[in-house]
């Protein structure tokens, strides 16, 4: 297999069964996590559940340090909100409106949206590779975080930072010929969809589920989100 | 075509009228596209004055003779010339006069007189399913075979038969594969492109001429004085392209502006050929100047690498709508499956050690 293969394969064959493994165990998570929670409420609610739960869902969109909630978050985690705020940042603009991964999701879903110029994208990719770095360094000098830290926690990492680190060696053809980093990044890639569903990175799913239930909860014991 | 075989490519030239200053002019051209150092044309008249005309046998087998064409269209054409008529080209389905055994006949006495020492230049890809392409009724893979065991080296010209091209594309149905696939134990210099380069033709031949020697290649067999940088790395719109401005449609404003042709399919990126240096037609233009993205041609299953305007990262295969809908219910069984004996071994478990204690308050001690 040449080099032209691989990337044939790791773009075509190998992404669709990582994508359909990803359908798959992402299903398969949010149907053995919802079937969890379904406890009859014994007591009346305190307060409407619904609003509750939409109401957490807006709140927690607020990410500005100066919201007094989120201040006393920052301030107890400092580095961990930043460098995790810039990193979620950075990836939804680099992965959302990047030009060639607009061109990608439009092979997957069939349309396309606006892209930002590559010096942008490429900005907000250097913060996020900083990010994920000083986010490791803290794992490691934290003793706190480093005694909850198990080895899944650094494969989370690793495996989100590839992409983006292949992705910025290829923007700026460093370390190897354009279609052979090409080809490593979409192979981590899809090492990413599959590692997802087992992983906590699925955590992008389930957020949008435990914050409603959590306001919902707040809300039945009368509590404010 | 059929001259004293033993004539030197300056002699032949001589006799077909050409004066020295014309022979030091294709000379200098010559040692120019090889990527020789000026100081070398003394070394390339020499050769050319001293050398026997090398013998050029050209095979046609599943091709649309593009190739051909491309070659007599070099814009050196005193070097064309030298590759058509001076090298020698012995045998090609095209531009020969003789046809039917006649022409198979030539062939053989010219592969047994010059054993060893004549270059096998292929156009086409080789099908090997039963039945397929047959020349004087003999299958395709057996005529390469028969003339790659005499041969001294083999010229694989244009993507079919380099990787098979289109005939190899998906499905397939004649089971075609190009040269080296089929040719283990020869010297294969793969000149890739739909067509190729003329010029990239007609100097990888004179290269032999020349120097003696096969050019250096790369992985994919071709020769790394043409294939060496990527299209993308030499292409007049290279700068759009750093600076993210884009032609989002054939046709728009960034398209007018001559922007960068990435979103609309271009392969540039990954392809790996001369045209952005040696260009087309005199230097005239090529694809991409003349506002074309680029396909890819001079690499492996260009046809089968997604769409011509789909993005170079636009994913190849995609689950189709049904495989994912099949993925998603699996997911959701198997989740159901899962929460079903999740409940049932709590059920379980609450049964063989009864509490007075309420669920809830359960879970808080906990």
């Amino acid at each position: 297999m040449n080099w032209t293969d691989a990337m044939h394969f790791v773009r075509g064959p190998l992404f669709s069964a990582a994508l359909l493994f990803f359908i798959f165990g992402m299903l398969y998570r949010l149907v053995t996590v919802i079937a969890l929670g379904w406890k009859r409420d014994h007591a009346p609610a305190k307060s409407s559940k619904v609003v509750g739960g939409v109401l957490n869902v807006l709140r927690s969109a607020i990410i500005f340090p100066f919201v007094p909630r989120i201040r006393e978050a920052a301030n107890r985690n400092p580095i961990t909100y930043l460098a995790g705020g810039i990193f979620h940042v950075g990836l939804f603009v680099v992965v959302m409106l990047g030009a060639a991964h607009v061109l990608a999701w439009e092979s997957v879903l069939g349309f396309r949206w606006p892209t930002l110029p590559l010096p942008i994208i490429d900005f907000f990719a250097a913060i996020s590779i900083i990010a994920l770095i000083v986010l490791f360094y803290n794992r490691l000098s934290n003793p706190v975080l480093r005694l909850l830290t198990r080895t899944p926690d650094y494969i989370n990492l690793l495996v989100v930072f590839l992409p983006f680190l292949t992705g910025f060696f290829m923007t700026h053809r460093l370390l190897l010929p354009y279609e052979r980093i090409y080809t490593i990044h979409v192979l981590t890639v899809d090492i990413l969809l599959i590692w997802i569903p087992l992983s906590r990175i699925s955590h992008f799913m389930f957020y949008f589920i435990t914050k409603p239930r959590h306001g919902a909860r707040f809300a039945q014991r009368g509590a404010k989100p | 075509m059929f001259q004293n075989k033993d004539d030197t490519v300056y002699e032949v030239l001589q006799k077909r009228g050409v004066s020295r200053r014309d022979f030091l002019k294709i000379a200098t051209i010559t040692t120019a596209v090889l990527g020789l150092e000026y100081t070398q044309v003394g070394r390339v008249i020499a050769q050319l004055e001293t050398k026997p005309r090398v013998p050029v046998i050209w095979l046609h087998f599943q091709d649309c003779t593009g190739c051909s064409e491309a070659i007599t269209r070099s814009f050196n054409p005193g070097l064309a010339s030298l590759i058509l008529n001076d090298v020698s080209l012995d045998y090609h389905e095209t531009l020969m006069a003789a046809a039917g055994h006649q022409a198979e006949a030539a062939k053989k006495a010219i592969m047994d007189a010059n054993a060893g020492s004549y270059v096998l230049v292929v156009e086409g890809s080789i099908p090997t399913g039963f039945g397929m392409t047959s020349i004087g009724g003999r299958a395709a893979d057996d005529i390469l075979k028969e003339a790659a065991a005499g041969a001294l080296a083999i010229i694989a010209v244009g993507n079919c038969a380099t990787f098979g091209g289109i005939p190899a594309a998906k499905p397939n149905p004649t089971n075609a594969h190009g040269v080296w696939d089929l040719v283990k134990d020869k010297p294969i210099i793969n000149v890739a492109g739909c067509p190729p380069i003329p010029e990239v033709m007609t100097n990888t031949i004179a290269h032999i001429l020349v120097l003696g020697t096969l050019p250096e290649l790369d992985a994919l067999n071709r020769p790394k004085m043409f294939y060496a940088q990527t299209v993308h790395d030499r292409c007049v719109r290279r700068g759009f392209y750093d600076a993210g401005l884009f032609a989002n449609s054939f046709g728009d404003d960034g398209y007018k502006a001559g922007y960068c042709l990435f979103k609309l399919g271009c392969k540039g990126p990954t392809t790996y050929n001369a045209c952005a240096s040696l260009k087309w037609n005199e230097g005239t233009s090529w694809p991409v100047q003349a506002g074309h993205p680029c396909l890819g041609c001079s690499e492996p299953g260009f046809w089968d690498a997604g769409g011509f305007y789909q993005g170079q990262s636009a994913l190849i295969d995609v689950p189709g709508l049904t495989a994912a809908a099949g993925a998603a219910a699996v997911g959701i069984a198997a989740g159901v499956g899962t929460a079903a004996a999740n409940a049932a071994s709590k059920h379980r478990a609450e049964q063989a050690t009864p509490s007075q204690v309420p669920a809830d308050d359960k879970e808080k001690k906990s």
